[in-house]
């Protein structure tokens, strides 16, 4: 068994444990460290698949998301602290059933199907950024502009969404 | 078939049982979300496995990771910001009281 | 026998570094002020408050020194002096000091306190407003060097030094690590007369010794990314290269510790209008100009 393999293998576990501390957990912001944590352990697991540049994004990407998410929690959640111990959850039969239906289905597929030959070697990751970079400003070029359009247009919205209405603000002030 | 990509996409799979565990138990919208999330980045792991394992030399593979990953903080961008609309029209952002288009 | 010696030289400059911290401070040039400091911490009775959040409480400080040092592992201080040579090392760097904000999360929940709660959130705050204003000059200069590898980015400014080449991003990269460091004016997670110490209030003995290491390794570790990025990392006329990285981290460190002593604190508020309006269009403009000069200048 490969030093890749082991890694692959720990870094899997501890993705899927901490997704699973995410909803067994009382404590709301516990809960967003948790699905930080869980995100960090799938950037290194990108780390070493060997896929570098998506390796260090995902972990620098995702810790800045996941804090924002905690702030949203202490915000408005009812019990942050999670001293309280509530259950905030429902339809449990159903979502267990649908939960464990899907992971099934997703491995059986994994197992049973011939994925074709497997390459034991990928580039090196100087190279893997220099093509990357050529690809996304290349052949790509149209998809990346769109991402770029929509992620401008998504800014835009939801500012405009959450930005407290005028008049409020002028009926309100004294 | 090789064991790692093997074990790569069995925690795909499992992240994505999660999230979808998650996503639909919950009733609070922030807690959704996080399911969300564990199942975009179940999708992802998938992505790359796939890419790692089956077709190194083509850098359109990750670029499609680069696109979902693109697609996880936009949906949260908005869906935050949904949020805090709804927050201050209604007070909370539980999903059993959203029952009604009006208001 | 030339990693031990290289240790202790490090450990000698980090130690350089909490004498000029001292220095600017009190005014006073005390060789053994951090030695007895470092004792006196280590010594006093560990407090903990009465219904922590035992694992944020225990595991901040300690996250906040890991991801300093992972920081400044890509960080090359003679051409072969380098941990990890990483081939996209310029986006590590700042991927590990963004771990630097789910300590001082962990830092502000974790005690159960109100004055390290306020502290925590605000540094979210700040990170909103710093967080672009870190990674557009690093394009730029990345640009320059085309290549992430951080020993590239040195060689690259063989001729010109980035300082030179790009100053605007200099100007925003120096700010933005100020606010990384959360170093005065920008120091609002531990705002000292307002809120008791903020996220370092509630830690008491070997806990807060590991915190103020922390921040120190943090702020050598965003001098170091300075000096790599925009002043020509070992390159110099005399001297050997290992000489000339140490003067200019303990250069940039003394200014960063020095410049806003006398200045008054920046709310988030304040920060993060100052930071959107004109800190991200000054940061776009710096990266055209770069790719200006990168396709005219031969």
């Amino acid at each position: 068994m490969s030093a890749q393999t082991f890694f692959i293998g720990f870094f899997g576990l501890a993705a899927v444990w901490f997704g699973i501390v995410v909803f067994r957990t009382f404590s709301m912001v516990r809960s967003a460290l948790a699905l930080l944590f869980s995100q960090t352990a799938l950037g290194a697991m990108f780390l070493s698949m060997q896929a570098e540049f998506l390796g260090v994004l995902q972990i620098m990407m995702m810790a800045t998301e996941m804090s924002i998410m905690a702030i949203f929690m202490v915000m408005f959640m009812m019990d942050p602290g999670g001293l309280g111990e509530m259950d905030m959850t429902h339809q449990k039969r159903l979502s267990l059933s649908a939960g464990i239906v899907s992971f099934v289905a997703a491995v059986a597929v994994a197992v049973f199907v011939d994925w074709g030959p497997v390459a034991h070697t990928a580039p090196d990751a100087a190279q893997q950024t220099v093509d990357l970079g050529l690809e996304l400003l290349g052949r790509s070029m149209l998809i990346f502009e769109t991402a770029g359009v929509t992620i401008l247009t998504a800014m835009i919205a939801a500012t405009a969404v959450a930005i407290q209405p005028a008049t409020w603000r002028s009926k309100h002030e004294h | 078939m090789s064991i790692d990509l093997l074990l790569a996409l069995i925690t795909g799979a499992a992240l994505f049982g999660v999230g979808i565990y998650g996503a639909l138990s919950q009733t609070n919208l922030v807690m959704i979300m996080m399911g969300v999330e564990l199942m975009l980045a179940g999708a992802m792991v998938n992505l790359v496995a796939f890419w790692r394992y089956l077709h190194p030399d083509t850098p359109a593979g990750q670029m499609f990771v680069l696109i979902v990953m693109t697609v996880m903080a936009i949906e949260m961008a908005v869906g935050f910001g949904v949020a805090i609309a709804r927050f201050r029209a209604k007070g909370s952002v539980e999903m059993e009281e959203a029952v009604e288009l009006k208001g | 026998m030339t990693t031990v010696l290289i240790l202790l030289l490090l450990a000698l400059g980090a130690y350089l570094v909490a004498v000029i911290e001292t220095w600017t401070i009190t005014g006073r040039f005390q060789l053994a002020a951090p030695l007895f400091a470092g004792i006196a911490l280590l010594g006093r009775e560990s407090i903990v408050p009465r219904k922590p959040d035992r694992i944020f409480f225990e595991v901040a400080p300690v996250l906040l020194l890991i991801s300093a040092i992972l920081a400044a592992a890509v960080v090359p201080l003679t051409p072969d002096l380098i941990i990890t040579d990483l081939a996209t090392g310029a986006l590590f760097i700042n991927a590990a000091l963004v771990y630097v904000l789910v300590a001082l999360l962990m830092a502000g929940w974790g005690p159960d306190g109100a004055y390290a709660m306020i502290g925590g959130w605000r540094f979210l705050g700040q990170l909103i407003a710093y967080a672009m204003l870190i990674v557009m000059p690093i394009t730029a200069v990345v640009m320059r060097a085309e290549s992430l590898l951080t020993t590239q980015i040195v060689v690259s400014q063989a001729g010109v030094w980035n300082i030179v080449y790009q100053p605007l991003g200099f100007v925003l990269f120096f700010i933005a690590a100020m606010a990384l460091a959360f170093l005065p004016p920008f120091d609002l997670p531990t705002a000292k007369g307002e809120l008791a110490g903020g996220v370092e209030a509630e830690y008491t003995g070997v806990r807060l010794a590991v915190f103020r290491l922390g921040r120190l390794a943090l702020i050598i570790t965003l001098a170091a990314a300075t000096v790599i990025f925009y002043l020509g990392g070992w390159q110099g006329p005399w001297l050997p290269p290992w000489a000339w990285s140490a003067i200019k981290i303990l250069v940039v460190t003394a200014t960063m510790l020095l410049i806003g002593r006398f200045m008054p604190r920046i709310r988030e508020a304040d920060l993060l209008a100052w930071c959107w309006i004109f800190g991200i269009p000054l940061a776009l403009l710096n990266i055209f100009l770069v790719g200006v000069l990168v396709l005219v200048l031969p």
